[in-house]
């Protein structure tokens, strides 16, 4: 074939390969966030849609702002936070790549806390994590009276799309989770973390430092991070 | 290489990519969890990326492979034409949601990447195919 074809051949290529990556593109940036504010607690799954999750982390790699959320899934606080100020966040800052949120999970509260956490970290090896949480969170019981049971985390599970909950289940007590546990610990512990619901932010990369919030709305963040949005 | 030899190349590496597009979108619309040694598949599966213009990409790569496959049946200058151009294509969008995965998903579907080799072993046969005509 003449080297006209072979150009022709390899122009069409570059141009189909640039319109797919512009649709993708496109798609993964310029997409209708979804309506957060009519969101009810346990609406995550439509919430957090398309959106990367790998272990306790949600948001994209290279978001220019790192935040960490310390929370214990058996506290008040925590929940009304996730219910009220965490639809925002994710639909104002971690879907459009500014922040990516790091769940630093803690068992504070006692025994149940534990159980929650664990299958809260293992369904994250499943990209799972926040889901969980959420439901958790709306179906938080008594606190240490035994309301994490088996059915009740094969409920939440259940309710939880793709997650495969006997794997999740067989992997509470796994090597990852320890570690995730361990390291959640390390860190309240060298930034000083005495209560939950508790953030640290730093630009990515950079040296975490706590963040006080003035609110369980998402304005009693929103500024911090804007802050560093800005740096 | 003969043009057959590459027709047979290409045939069998269209089948294989065919195959694994087809059990990523059979595990996309039955809502199946995939067998996954990276541990990232459904990560990489449910995030923004897997969606083209509101298309699953495993439905595309699909048709892209049975249109390859197609063009390996034909020794014609148009089926060696679209052929590289599929091909080629494909390998550089291919390259971009390798990039995606690595640097923004964090995760790494190891049926994405078995398809990433087969497309861009497909570009390099369908590429020659351009030659022996």
């Amino acid at each position: 074939m003449s080297r006209r074809t072979y150009a022709a051949v390899g122009g069409v290529a570059l141009i189909v390969a640039a319109a797919l990556i512009a649709a993708s593109v496109i798609g993964t940036r310029g997409g209708e966030p979804a309506q957060a504010d009519q969101l009810s607690p346990n609406d995550a799954p439509a919430l957090l849609q398309g959106i990367p999750q790998t272990g306790p982390a949600l948001g994209r790699r290279d978001a220019p702002v790192t935040l960490v959320e310390f929370a214990d899934p058996q506290c008040p606080y925590c929940a009304q936070w996730s219910g009220q100020a965490f639809p925002e966040l994710v639909r104002d800052y971690v879907r459009p790549g500014k922040v990516r949120i790091i769940f630093a999970g803690l068992a504070f509260i006692g025994p149940d806390s534990d159980e929650a956490l664990r299958f809260a970290l293992a369904a994250g090896r499943q990209g799972k994590l926040w889901q969980v949480m959420d439901l958790l969170y709306a179906n938080q019981g008594a606190e240490n009276s035994g309301w994490v049971s088996q059915d009740v985390l094969r409920e939440v599970g259940d309710a939880v799309p793709g997650l495969d909950v006997e794997r999740a289940l067989r992997e509470t007590q796994s090597q990852e989770v320890e570690s995730q546990l361990a390291a959640a610990k390390d860190l309240q512990a060298r930034l000083g973390v005495r209560s939950t619901p508790a953030f640290a932010a730093s630009r990515a990369g950079g040296q975490l430092a706590p963040v006080q919030v003035t609110s369980l709305d998402a304005g009693g963040i929103t500024p911090s991070l804007d802050r560093l949005l800005a740096r | 290489m003969t043009d057959r030899r590459l027709r047979l190349a290409v045939g069998i590496l269209s089948a294989a990519g065919a195959a694994v597009a087809g059990y990523l979108t059979y595990a996309r619309y039955t809502d199946t969890t995939l067998v996954c040694a990276t541990g990232g598949c459904e990560t990489v599966q449910r995030s923004d990326y897997a969606l083209l213009a509101g298309i699953p990409v495993a439905v595309l790569g699909l048709g892209a492979y049975l249109i390859l496959l197609g063009t390996a049946l034909s020794a014609s200058e148009l089926a060696r034409v679209v052929g590289a151009v599929v091909a080629v294509s494909g390998t550089l969008f291919a390259a971009y949601l390798l990039y995606a995965q690595i640097v923004v998903i964090d995760a790494v579907c190891q049926w994405c990447v078995a398809s990433d080799v087969l497309i861009a072993l497909l570009a390099v046969g369908c590429s020659l195919r351009l030659r022996s005509g």
